[in-house]
């Protein structure tokens, strides 16, 4: 039945024009048909880049700011979940559209459209909120003009897969979790697929293409036990392969039977406590608790945060360094450029436990005499770029997992991700789940673990750093201005003195 | 509106549903939505960005042999291929609880639109954000301050295959601040902000400045938090984010699908009797205002809690189908601008009633916990500890947990005075567990 109905679903899709995204990669870049109309031969990649970035770069001759740019982003994107028993939603969608960006006397003027032909207005558009706003003066970082064009490599295209062949995973996964466990009350998986393309041009001359893939899997159960109900999550995420979503089935039987495990988990008691944290959770925190502090955009117009977070700074223990790495591998958040056309880097935030580095837009780096680090990125083809983090990581340690909990007589080990916020120098973070340690020994399971504190104090309270070393590429992202990113992050396991932990 | 599509946006939209249904569809419908916006904004106490935003968006969804396709596009000239793929995702698709969309009903009269709100001009956001930086600086010159300020125009479309053909045109504005005040390694944020849909009395700059000041005074000293099971005065904004828990609870689609803790609890005492909680989206220029839902359903005033006692989940046509229950017309399962009765007393003095307690004004993680359930574990991003009745200094490092359904079962006393656009007074609870690092 199900390959079957597998086939009625290709036929169909091939009617509705899927199959181009299965073997016409070109096709796939075709987004509003306004803007390629009467400029690009169907299929012609070359042909069409080239209209397209003339296009954008004769647009920019129009503006009177000091500096402007163009981003125009197609995006093509699937989702498919299952809640309980059921197919919850499919969906696809097909967007396009881009913002304008000015700066003139340090001013910044911003528009949006969705039809390219509104393209020579927003240009003029953005100039002229741009000169209604600058009273001082434009200090932009130099960046090196570019023109490249970057398209997606992949081990194993999502696109080229089959749309029931996705569905079937979604089952499985879902079927997985349904059955682990009695307790087991409901579940949520969910996939999506998403091929963004991203054109940027600026008035410097830079023109840079890139392609933008993501596919991920995130699954969720739900446990009961009368009133009680507790929940556990997991999943993948790559931009190079769909591999990366398949074979998870023990994971998701994992979740389900931590999430029937938590309902008779004691909750933690509130407290100060030794914390081990596991590298996911050590990631959160590099990422949460101090990785925003690194951004410049908080820093550049603040003197008292600029004083606060000057380099040379001692944050933490010698063998603690942080590191922001937009080039790391192939993640989704590692890019060849930043959304300002300025290349990523590797970026040490902390080095030997001092401040050693911010994390920069063209404009801070401007402003705090520092280079751009390829770090503006903007979460769509809306937004206007802002100082974000890639993927931030805490560098391995020297110690093993068993030297770093032999000296904790009366902590808790700190395991997975629930969430994480921060509100400068305050941060508070939860853990899926956790253990208690007793006398060196990892006890019993626990749950509501939500760690806080205050930043400077908790770097300084790290005594232990594992060599385990663990990047963490799942669903999820970072909400920073109103704007989702996604990020990866990392971390040995790591251990942290007095750490102040919530509990009713 | 620059260049309103609508007109347009109808003709592609009619052809569709046709389209659709000529190809098998046994219900569909099409949304449109053409938005405008302009806004400005201030970073470090001066006139830094201006914003021109236009967007444009179109839904497809489509019901094939009781599944359903979702598909959505941001350029008319799609809308085609996008039904195209709604078919064809809906001979795979998600199961639907319905067989057909009702057709046109009577709706009440609402206003959204106001044509003061979309000729607010940019220069007098500009002036509105002067304003309140100015005073702001004029109490402490080395605040950090950012403002912002928006209006927008929005026009929308919906067509269905039960015959619901309907337009909406709506405004709304935005003016808001925050300011971070740096002492060594502490720093303390405040911000308030307030959005309507008319540009009425609503819009006055000199209430954010009051609300931020009082924040800032009452944090000019740090003081030790209370520790164990704590009374506590939760802000208008507090009391509506421990309700967001409890919509969760009462949104239909959890309710049937097993994630609500409020399964199987209509007619019952859920709530503390003091909390009458009525879903009105008909109140004029609010921000919820509507007057039909997404599936082409009326909307209508729905009392929520009475006296504490759970009235009715929320239903859109799908879900509605999934529980056997009547839709309510509640897109999303969710309420539009639910209202909290108020109680007898002023919050100030509730204030006083507190011997020692806590103040909450904003809590950081609060949606990080279990909070379906109902559980939170949340540092205060801001707070006060009470002390006599007077707010004593701010507190810090401090964590406070339990359980929303619990804190407002029973021990609740809610003030007369509301906030006018949050529509929800201030609270007192009891019992809400607090911890703070030692030393602190």
């Amino acid at each position: 039945m199900g390959r079957r109905f597998g086939d009625s679903m290709r036929r169909a899709a091939e009617r509705a024009g899927f199959r181009s995204h299965r073997t016409d990669r070109a096709l796939t870049l075709v987004g509003s048909p306004a803007f390629a109309r009467g400029v690009v031969p169907h299929g012609k990649l070359p042909r069409k880049e080239t209209t397209l970035k003339d296009r954008l770069l004769e647009a920019l001759k129009g503006s009177a700011a000091d500096y402007t740019e163009i981003r125009y982003e197609l995006d093509d994107s699937t989702g498919i979940s299952y809640r309980g028993e059921e197919v919850e939603n499919v969906s696809s969608s097909k967007t396009a559209g881009g913002i304008v960006r000015a700066c003139t006397r340090g001013g910044w003027g911003v528009a949006t459209f969705d039809d390219p032909a509104d393209l020579a207005h927003c240009v003029g558009e953005a100039a002229r909120c741009a000169a209604l706003v600058g009273k001082e003066t434009t200090e932009l970082a130099e960046t090196p003009a570019t023109d490249e064009v970057r398209t997606a490599t992949f081990e194993r295209d999502f696109r080229g897969v089959p749309f029931d062949e996705k569905l079937d995973l979604v089952r499985r996964y879902n079927e997985i979790i349904l059955k682990a466990d009695p307790a087991i009350e409901t579940s949520q998986v969910h996939y999506w697929d998403c091929f963004r393309t991203v054109h940027f041009a600026s008035s410097r001359g830079t023109y840079a293409r890139q392609d933008r893939p993501q596919v991920g899997v995130v699954f969720s159960a739900v446990a009961r036990d009368g009133a009680m109900v507790q929940r556990a999550h997991d999943g993948a995420r790559s931009a190079v392969t769909y591999d990366a979503v398949l074979g998870h089935e023990k994971l998701a039987e994992q979740t389900a039977r931590r999430a029937a495990a938590l309902l008779k988990a004691p909750p933690c008691e509130g407290g100060a406590y030794t914390v081990i944290l596991d590298p996911e959770m050590g990631g959160v925190f590099a990422h949460e608790a101090f990785g925003h502090l690194s951004e410049a955009d908080f820093l550049y117009e603040n003197p008292r945060m600029r004083d606060l977070m000057h380099l040379g700074r001692k944050m933490g223990p010698p063998q603690l360094n942080i590191v922001d790495d937009g080039t790391l591998d192939h993640h989704v958040s590692t890019q060849r450029f930043d959304d300002e056309g300025s290349p990523t880097r590797k970026t040490y935030l902390i080095q030997e436990g001092v401040l050693a580095g911010h994390l920069h837009s063209l404009e801070t780096a401007a402003k705090m005499g520092a280079e751009p680090t390829g770090n503006a990125r903007a979460q769509d083809r809306r937004c206007a770029p802002i100082v974000r983090m890639t993927n931030t990581y805490i560098e391995a340690g020297q110690l093993s997992f068993e030297e770093l909990i032999a000296g904790v007589d009366d902590g808790i080990y700190a395991c997975g991700m629930l969430g994480g916020q921060t509100m400068m120098e305050m941060f508070t973070f939860s853990a899926a789940h956790g253990y208690r340690i007793r006398g060196g020994q990892v006890g019993e399971l626990i749950r509501d673990i939500v760690l806080t504190g205050n930043v400077f104090e908790t770097l300084g309270a790290i005594d232990g750093l594992a060599g385990d070393l663990r990047i963490i590429d799942k669903g999820g992202g970072c909400g920073k201005g109103g704007q989702g990113a996604a990020v990866t992050f990392g971390s040995p396991h790591v251990r942290i003195r007095n750490v102040v932990v919530g509990g009713k | 509106m620059r260049n309103p599509m609508i007109d347009k946006a109808s003709d592609v939209l009619q052809r569709g549903l046709e389209k659709a249904k000529s190809q098998g569809a046994s219900a569909a419908k099409l949304g449109f939505r053409q938005s405008e916006s302009i806004a400005a904004s201030f970073e470090n106490a001066r006139l830094k960005k201006a914003d021109t935003q236009q967007g444009l968006s179109v839904n497809v969804d489509v019901v094939v042999g009781r599944k359903r396709g979702s598909t959505s596009c941001t350029a008319l000239g799609d809308v085609d291929e996008m039904v195209d793929r709604a078919l064809a995702l809906a001979a795979a698709g998600a199961a639907a609880h319905f067989d057909a969309y009702p057709p046109p009903a009577p709706t009440t009269e609402v206003n959204t639109y106001s044509a003061r709100t979309a000729a607010l001009k940019r220069q007098r956001m500009i002036e509105g954000e002067q304003t309140i930086v100015d005073a702001l600086k004029g109490y402490n010159p080395d605040l950090y301050i950012e403002a912002g300020a928006s209006r927008r125009e929005t026009a929308t479309l919906l067509v269905t295959s039960g015959g619901v053909v309907h337009r909406s045109a709506a405004t709304g504005w935005s003016l808001n601040a925050w300011a971070q005040r740096t002492e060594g390694t502490d720093m303390l944020f405040t911000g308030f902000g307030r959005g309507w849909r008319d540009l009425n009395e609503y819009y006055d700059p000199n209430l954010i400045i009051e609300h931020m000041l009082e924040d800032l005074r009452n944090a000019e000293k740090i003081v030790p938090a209370p520790s164990g099971k704590t009374v506590a005065l939760l802000s208008p904004e507090m009391l509506g984010m421990f309700l967001w828990a409890v919509q969760m609870g009462i949104n239909g689609r959890n309710v049937a699908k097993g994630d609500s803790p409020l399964r199987g609890r209509v007619g019952e005492q859920v709530l503390d009797p003091c909390l009458t909680v009525v879903d009105d989206p008909h109140l004029n220029y609010s921000n919820g205002a509507a007057d039909m839902s997404a599936d082409g359903i009326p909307t209508r005033r729905t009392t929520l809690f009475d006296r504490g006692v759970l009235k009715t989940f929320l239903y859109d046509l799908d879900t509605a189908g999934l529980a056997g229950a009547e839709p309510t017309g509640h897109s999303g399962c969710s309420p539009y601008s639910p209202e909290v009765g108020p109680g007898e007393r002023t919050h100030a003095e509730l204030l006083k009633s507190i011997d020692d307690g806590i103040y909450i004004k904003q809590l950081m993680g609060f949606g990080q916990s279990n909070i379906i359930n109902g559980d939170f574990s949340s540092n205060v991003a801001l707070g006060f500890r009470i002390r006599g009745g007077e707010i004593a200094g701010r507190v810090k490092n401090t964590m406070v947990a339990g359980n929303v359904y619990e804190l407002l079962r029973s021990g609740v006393r809610l003030s007369s005075d509301s906030d006018p656009i949050q529509r929800t007074p201030y609270a007192v609870i009891e019992g809400l567990s607090v911890s703070a690092a030692p030393g602190k």
